[in-house]
């Protein structure tokens, strides 16, 4: 990896950081709020611009598409997840959805430069990735990955402009517990079952206790209309992500299927990250299907978009580092 | 919320396809509650909901517990142990994607689908052809989206009409008009969008049981200068057809490196012949580029070495070779303390030659040999004669592929055309009064904010006062 594409990741990462701090910032200040907000959605601009140079030039560096392993792969996480939050800031005009996003970029950055060295040096490809189907198939998934990322976050932040507090407790910390399994199953060398257990049963419990908790609405908040105009816009948000996310995904499993059968002769092979990304595909189906029978309201549609969430990060980090085994072993460094 | 949903709800009653029900709204409501008589219990979308969450769930317990077709029941006891494993095998839950339950529950989602597509998707595409009706200022009032509008000039109206019917296309709406009333629609190939995926579901469901009835597939790790015998190799179950006569010769197969030592591909050489041993055609694989011959498709999928053939003092013997990460090595036990031990890292490679003692730690290099050379081990004369690579063959005929692919064309389409937003704006222009309101499935508050764009352009070229409704409160201003 040269300096210069070193220098623009690290830009792009404290770029993020910056940003999240400034979103942050901006809810202290009535004031400055509108500039302050500016300067976050600049800096995030400009993390997003430094990235997409970085991509590029890592593609250059390694004279193949720059999507090969799981720190690669990251970057275009990140990538995705800042541009499709100033897609949508440009689209809404919606602000507080930028800390979450620069929050999530940020995370991803700090994830990737902890894994080891081998994976942020570029490698060469193993044969089964040697193909031009890789750029065809890798890139819708991630970016669906985003997308259902930032729609879950939306899902959050519906939930808090609807006043159901303590069901976005329980959102909040059961993605909390999910994240910090996943980082323990990457960095620590704690048993992968209760690992695989506390993910399970967070991931099971929570959203049970927030829909149980649904009822419970801060009065304060259902007497602001401005909070509840607030709630609909995210809740269209996080459809419009689905609307985005659904597509690519259902793209990057087909041609996952197309690839497979080009290269082994079977589109399907029950593969857990397979199994997996059509699992997220069934319950991102289920949401569209309950969205347009319009049976759930938008805060129990924000819940499900929490359960998407979860299973697109078993999805894409789960299943690699909480010891599952599968053909899709290139997102595996250990 | 309660009054957003409530409002949600108008709008669902304003939709379109029953967009005459704002006129009138008892004889379509009649006209649904007996559609809804009409249809199957498997036509339900809760139903179809339930089952993908079913659904979802078993895949998710399939994908979470190694499966015996993948990794053999021995993984299964490995990972979870006796006790636990021998319960995984009894339920099913070990091979999940063979159990009656799976199989019930994909019967049962596909029934579901089917009935769904026939009952409730494609007739809605009658629904396209039908003339939505003109709205009426109080009707349009009843929008989720919309403006009343004072016209203070009376010789302005005309002109109004006409510049919003203009505008409106511009935005890409197909507008009609009647008079001093407007209706434009837009985003109608949206609508397509449920029906050419269910068009797409079917038509996979059609390739896939083309290719399980009419097709076949196998593996079989042949050596080098040994054949595929087709009916030797493990393969599915065939119910229409026969498996080929035809034979595959491996006449030559090679591994690839990288300059750091790493694989970078596998080739193996191929010629397919008939019994007597006439070759029919030739051709080289490798991982991503198979051969197709009388529509068989031979994929490169796995390589290794299986053999290191060594002369011991003139006789030769073939040993079998044990992967060992990167590695390949074999194992001669001596004596009952002592094993000789030879590791090969790829073919052109030398052969390395250990012997670990019990009082060892670890073996210990004795030398290297390269290929065709010898070494003395005290009396014995040992010649590494060659490397006996072994190639994985993978195998399919699928007569259902060009159905299925087709499918896979259609779905795509189908997921993307969901994300063109349908709309519908309706315009009245009563008295002094222009009312402006629409409706959209997707992207509201784009919509919404493409709707006041309008009218505030409107306002820059014609004399237009906003009458007053609910507003957000100022002061309240939402911090989005």
């Amino acid at each position: 990896m040269s300096d210069f594409q070193l220098y623009l990741t690290n830009t792009a990462g404290l770029s993020s950081v910056a940003s999240f701090w400034v979103f942050v910032a901006s809810n202290g200040t009535k004031k400055f709020q509108g500039l302050a907000l500016k300067i976050a959605n600049g800096v995030m601009l400009v993390g997003f611009i430094a990235l997409t140079v970085a991509i590029i030039t890592r593609g250059v560096e390694a004279q193949r598409f720059p999507l090969a392993n799981l720190y690669e792969s990251l970057l275009w996480f990140a990538w995705a997840t800042m541009g499709g939050f100033l897609y949508l800031c440009r689209s809404y005009g919606i602000q507080q959805l930028g800390w979450l996003a620069s929050l999530l970029a940020a995370t991803m950055f700090l994830y990737g430069s902890w894994l080891p060295q081998s994976q942020h040096d570029i490698s060469p490809l193993v044969p089964a990735l040697v193909s031009y189907w890789r750029q065809i198939h890798v890139p819708p998934l991630i970016v669906s990955y985003a997308m259902f990322f930032l729609a879950g976050l939306s899902g959050l932040l519906n939930l808090w402009q609807a006043g159901r507090l303590r069901s976005l407790a329980f959102c909040v910390g059961t993605i909390i517990a999910a994240c910090s399994a996943i980082g323990l199953g990457t960095f620590s060398k704690v048993d992968t079952v209760w690992l695989q257990l506390l993910f399970v049963a967070s991931s099971v419990l929570g959203p049970v206790a927030a829909f149980r908790s649904l009822g419970v609405q801060d009065a304060a908040i259902e007497q602001n209309k401005a909070a509840r105009k607030a709630a609909e816009m995210y809740d269209d948000v996080g459809y419009r992500c689905v609307a985005i996310g659904f597509p690519l995904l259902t793209i990057g499993i087909i041609t996952g299927g197309l690839w497979a059968n080009h290269a082994w002769g079977s589109y399907w092979s029950w593969d857990p990250k397979e199994s997996m990304a059509l699992v997220t595909w069934l319950s991102y189906a289920a949401y569209i299907h309950l969205r347009i029978q319009r049976d759930l309201s938008a805060e129990k549609l924000s819940i499900v978009s929490v359960i998407g969430l979860l299973l697109t990060l078993l999805t894409y980090l789960g299943f690699n580092s909480l010891g599952f085994g599968g053909l899709h072993s290139y997102g595996k460094f250990k | 919320m309660a009054s957003l949903l409530k409002q949600d709800d108008k709008s669902k009653d304003l939709e379109p396809e029953v967009g005459s029900k704002a006129a009138s709204s008892e004889e379509p409501k009649k006209v649904r509650a007996a559609n809804k008589d009409q249809l199957s219990p498997f036509a339900s979308v809760k139903l179809s909901v339930f089952l993908m969450c079913l659904m979802a769930l078993t895949i998710l317990i399939g994908a979470g517990v190694p499966q015996e077709s993948q990794g053999g029941q021995e993984k299964v006891f490995e990972v979870f142990g006796n006790q636990i494993a021998e319960w995984l095998v009894r339920l099913g839950i070990s091979d999940i994607y063979h159990s009656p339950w799976f199989l019930a529950l994909t019967a049962t989602l596909t029934l579901n689908m089917i009935v769904v597509s026939f009952q409730r998707v494609f007739p809605k595409l009658r629904l396209l052809k039908n003339t939505l009706p003109f709205f009426r200022g109080q009707d349009i009032l009843k929008l989720p989206v919309h403006h009343c509008l004072t016209v203070a000039k009376a010789d302005e109206q005309t002109a109004l009409i006409a510049d919003l019917s203009v505008r409106l296309t511009k935005m890409g709406y197909k507008v009609r008009a009647e008079g001093t009333k407007l209706m434009g629609q837009y985003g109608l190939v949206g609508r397509l969008a449920p029906s050419v995926t269910h068009v797409g579901l079917l038509t996979l469901l059609a390739g896939i049981t083309i290719t399980s009835w009419t097709g076949f597939n196998g593996f079989q790790p042949v050596l080098l200068d040994e054949k595929l015998n087709f009916t030797d190799s493990q393969h599915s179950k065939l119910w229409i057809g026969s498996l080929p006569k035809w034979q595959v010769r491996v006449d030559g197969t090679r591994r690839e490196n990288y300059a750091t030592g790493q694989a970078k591909q596998w080739f193996s050489n191929l010629s397919v012949v008939d019994d007597k041993g006439k070759v029919l055609h030739q051709g080289e694989i490798s991982v991503n580029n198979p051969l197709t011959y009388e529509n068989v498709d031979i994929y490169q999928s796995s390589w290794g070495l299986a053999k290191v053939a060594v002369s011991f003092n003139g006789h030769v013997r073939q040993l079998d070779l044990r992967p060992m990460g990167e590695k390949y090595a074999c194992f001669l036990p001596l004596d009952q303390d002592t094993v000789l031990i030879m590791s090969l890292a790829s073919e052109g490679k030398s052969l390395r030659v250990f012997a670990k003692r019990r009082e060892w730690q670890a073996p210990k290099l004795i030398s290297e040999i390269q290929a065709g050379k010898s070494i003395k081990l005290g009396d014995v004369d040992v010649v590494f004669e060659k490397a006996i690579p072994i190639t994985g063959l993978q195998y399919k005929r699928d007569p259902g592929l060009p159905v299925t692919y087709l499918a896979f064309g259609i779905i795509m389409i189908g997921v993307l055309l969901a994300a063109v937003p349908h709309r519908h704006v309706w315009v009245a222009l009563e008295e002094n009064k222009l009312y402006l309101g629409g409706t959209s499935r997707k992207a509201k508050v784009g919509f919404e904010r493409s709707i006041d764009n309008l009218v505030e352009k409107l306002k820059e070229s014609f004399t237009l006062q906003e009458q007053e409704q609910e507003r957000v409160d100022q002061g309240e201003e939402a911090n989005v």
